[in-house]
């Protein structure tokens, strides 16, 4: 019995050792490719195990959850009785009152993107919109926008911090949970985004700056020079990856010798196009 | 007395899948597989310019964008009438192959093994809603700190993949001519490195992680069996030497071999949400019987599987069967394989500068790029004209292994391993999930195709 209830004080200290550590996430894929669920698996120090661990206590997400079905459901409307971010990764449809996106069929009830979108965004501590998709309706949303797809915060009624990208950097979404379980709500501009990282232009950073001060351009992919004449939209674009750079820190488009296609952009891709200008 | 099962969401899948499985005295009578996503890519790239098709169709999807990005290019090669030159060709495998070993390990351990195998120690992982764990506490303990181990792996792979392409996902380095980068000693040096890191992990841990798994489980080498119908359009092939080849484009259908004739590639939209006239389709959600955005392509009006197993079954290097286990087998197979062709390719490259040129669109002009990607085959076509894209068409893996049940009502590939599935505990279907992952669907590719036989400037893609 003593032991028995020493396990019990046990358990009680871990839960709310637990609680009070870890807010509840909730990260809903819609409509989109869940290109920045993968991006996030990319991140490094802290990497998912230690995220999913030490940060956050995500409670779905269809990628990676070991439920399925209504017991999975389950899980993300028990999430809305708490304190919980909710992440959304992609657009929302809303083409046919949402049905071109079902994520879920509880009990014999489809659940649209917009349906989850709107249940959760109501309930949720903080929104954070994913990605370009989520944060401007992006790449699901291009013209002539087949499934009309819209932005998170063109469907509800609270403060959306945008994180746009395509993918969203992993460092992004991190330093971004980090700052809302510490901090609270970072610094953002006028769009939502956290000035920490998009608060300067590609191009006011770039490795290849000096080629354009001095008026050197390429002419083509792989040439020396400074690429705005054919197509850079590093000018226009904010976000910090000449500095940061992508995968372990190695690389970034620009140093792959092609145009950045200005992929964190509002208006990303229509007003990004053409994406290389021959 | 039958029953009906719903799951919805199919977790641990890329995208929005639903089944509907009929059970009937512990079997599986009836299933209806649904792709639950349409964003209408087709309309979309329709008067883009044709160069953006590459970073555009990436975007199709998040798992696997390196293989759009690499049917697009081909296309456009082959409309433009562009030739690449083999060590652009090494390259660009190299950075294909990082795509599937990125794919591979993240199915194997992120997606599959939570099916066989408790992960615990993560709350999201770990939920215990089916209760058919088998192995003992000591291999479930190991096989879940391979699970984590794998995360370091699979993004490491993602590492390889940019420091060629820029980065992942939706890299770069793959373009019309042949690649972006410059390589360099450094790069490759690097690039070796990963590849040898996570080939130490796949050549040991992981191929004894599906050995347990296969031990355990081994009712699930009777499981899931579908048609013995099997297609790749080919990777791994454009080369002579026997060390840097995989598998050609072809067909084995009941154990035999055919050349693969993409004239023969035909669809129906019996069972999808699409109406259709002479000059368009568009989706209809009314329509009765329909149950599914994805169509129903055919080979000489057969459903085909496509994936690893297909490859190493066309390939002549598996021969065990066509079960559930046996596509996860041939998953840990394939990577280990892939990853000694990626070793062997990085030998012969050169240093070389790329051979970007400033290309001019031609006014009018067609191309098709067919290639095998991690979930199977996948096909890109475009027509230009007055040098904009006229129609893009895609006709991705999944669409052919998550098809629904065609005019004749013939099941689709996935549908089939379903049907006749004993469910041993109707409260906890775990045998499902199972099977179904084995085939590793991305609901975010599943495409569809319209058009008469073969003519690719009819066929259309819906996504």
């Amino acid at each position: 019995m003593i032991k028995t209830a020493k396990r019990f004080a046990e358990d009680a200290v871990i839960m709310v050792k637990k609680k009070n550590e870890k807010m509840n996430a909730i990260w809903l894929e819609v409509t989109g490719c869940s290109g920045n669920i993968i991006s996030l698996l990319n991140s490094e120090n802290p990497g998912l195990y230690n995220i999913l661990t030490d940060m956050v206590n995500l409670t779905f997400n269809n990628t990676i959850m070991g439920a399925e079905g209504d017991f999975a459901f389950e899980k993300f409307l028990e999430t809305l009785d708490t304190e919980f971010i909710l992440l959304v990764d992609g657009a929302v449809s809303t083409k046919e009152n949402g049905n071109y996106n079902i994520v879920a069929n509880y009990k014999g009830k489809k659940i649209t993107a917009l349906d989850a979108v709107q249940m959760a965004g109501g309930k949720a501590k903080y929104v954070v919109a994913v990605g370009t998709c989520a944060s401007y309706g992006g790449i699901s949303a291009a013209k002539p926008n087949p499934s009309e797809s819209k932005s998170v915060k063109e469907v509800l009624n609270c403060p959306v911090i945008k994180l746009p990208g395509c993918p969203c950097h992993p460092d992004w979404v991190v330093g971004t949970l980090a700052h809302l379980v510490s901090y609270g709500v970072p610094e953002l501009d006028d769009e939502g985004r956290p000035i920490l990282f998009y608060g300067v232009t590609i191009h006011d950073t770039c490795t290849r700056r000096g080629f354009f001060d001095k008026g050197i351009f390429a002419q083509k992919f792989g040439d020396e020079g400074c690429m705005i004449k054919i197509g850079c939209r590093g000018p226009v674009t904010k976000t910090d990856c000449p500095r940061r750079k992508w995968n372990g820190y190695v690389n970034w488009p620009i140093g792959d010798n092609t145009t950045c296609i200005g992929c964190a952009q509002p208006h990303f891709p229509d007003d990004m196009e053409p994406f290389v200008r021959y | 007395m039958s029953k009906t099962i719903t799951i919805d969401p199919v977790t641990r899948i890329s995208g929005f899948l639903e089944i509907k499985a009929k059970v009937k005295k512990d079997k599986i009578v009836k299933v209806n597989a649904s792709g639950l996503l349409f964003r209408g890519f087709e309309k979309m790239l329709k008067g883009r310019s044709p160069l953006d098709a590459v970073y555009f169709t990436e975007r199709i999807c998040g798992i696997c964008s390196t293989a759009h990005a690499m049917a697009a290019t081909l296309a456009l090669e082959d409309a433009m009438k562009i030739s690449v030159s083999l060590n652009d060709s090494y390259i660009r495998d190299v950075m294909h192959g990082f795509e599937f070993v990125q794919n591979h390990l993240r199915h194997f351990y992120l997606l599959s093994m939570p099916s066989y195998v408790k992960i615990s120690s993560i709350n999201l992982v770990g939920e215990e809603q089916y209760r058919d764990y088998r192995l003992p506490e000591k291999l479930n303990k190991k096989i879940e700190e391979h699970y984590i181990k794998s995360i370091e792996l699979s993004r490491l792979a993602h590492e390889g993949l940019a420091t060629l392409g820029g980065k992942a996902p939706h890299s770069h380095g793959i373009f019309v001519g042949g690649v972006t980068v410059n390589i360099d000693a450094y790069k490759l040096e690097k690039v070796k490195s990963i590849i040898k890191n996570i080939k130490s992990f796949v050549s040991t841990i992981m191929r004894e992680d599906v050995e347990i798994i296969s031990k355990y489980y081994s009712d699930y080498f009777k499981k899931g069996k579908s048609y013995p119908n099997f297609m790749t359009f080919g990777i791994f092939d454009k080369y002579e030497d026997p060390d840097i080849t995989y598998v050609k484009p072809g067909i084995m259908k009941d154990k035999i071999k055919y050349p693969l004739d993409s004239n023969k590639i035909t669809e129906q939209i019996h069972y999808a949400w699409y109406k259709r006239d002479e000059a368009s389709e568009e989706v209809d959600l009314s329509k009765s019987d329909a149950y599914t955005f994805i169509k129903a392509p055919r080979y000489s009006n057969l459903p085909m599987e496509v994936g690893p197993l297909a490859r190493l079954i066309i390939s002549g290097e598996y021969t065990r069967g066509h079960s559930c286990m046996d596509r996860n087998v041939a998953r840990v197979l394939e990577t280990e394989k892939i990853l000694k062709i990626m070793e062997n390719l990085l030998r012969r490259i050169e240093i070389k500068e790329n051979n970007q040129k400033i290309y001019n669109i031609p006014e009018k002009a067609s191309g098709v790029g067919l290639v095998d990607t991690t979930r199977g085959a996948l096909g890109h076509w475009i027509l230009i004209e007055n040098k904009v894209i006229n129609h893009y068409n895609i006709i991705t893996p999944t669409v052919w292994n998550l098809s629904p049940k065609d005019e004749s009502n013939i099941p689709g590939t996935i549908e089939r391993a379903l049907l006749g599935t004993e469910i041993n505990n109707i409260k906890e279907p775990v045998e499902i999930g199972r099977i179904i992952r084995s085939f590793d669907p991305c609901v975010s590719c599943a495409t569809h195709l319209i058009g008469s036989k073969g003519n690719p400037s009819v066929i259309e893609i819906l996504v």
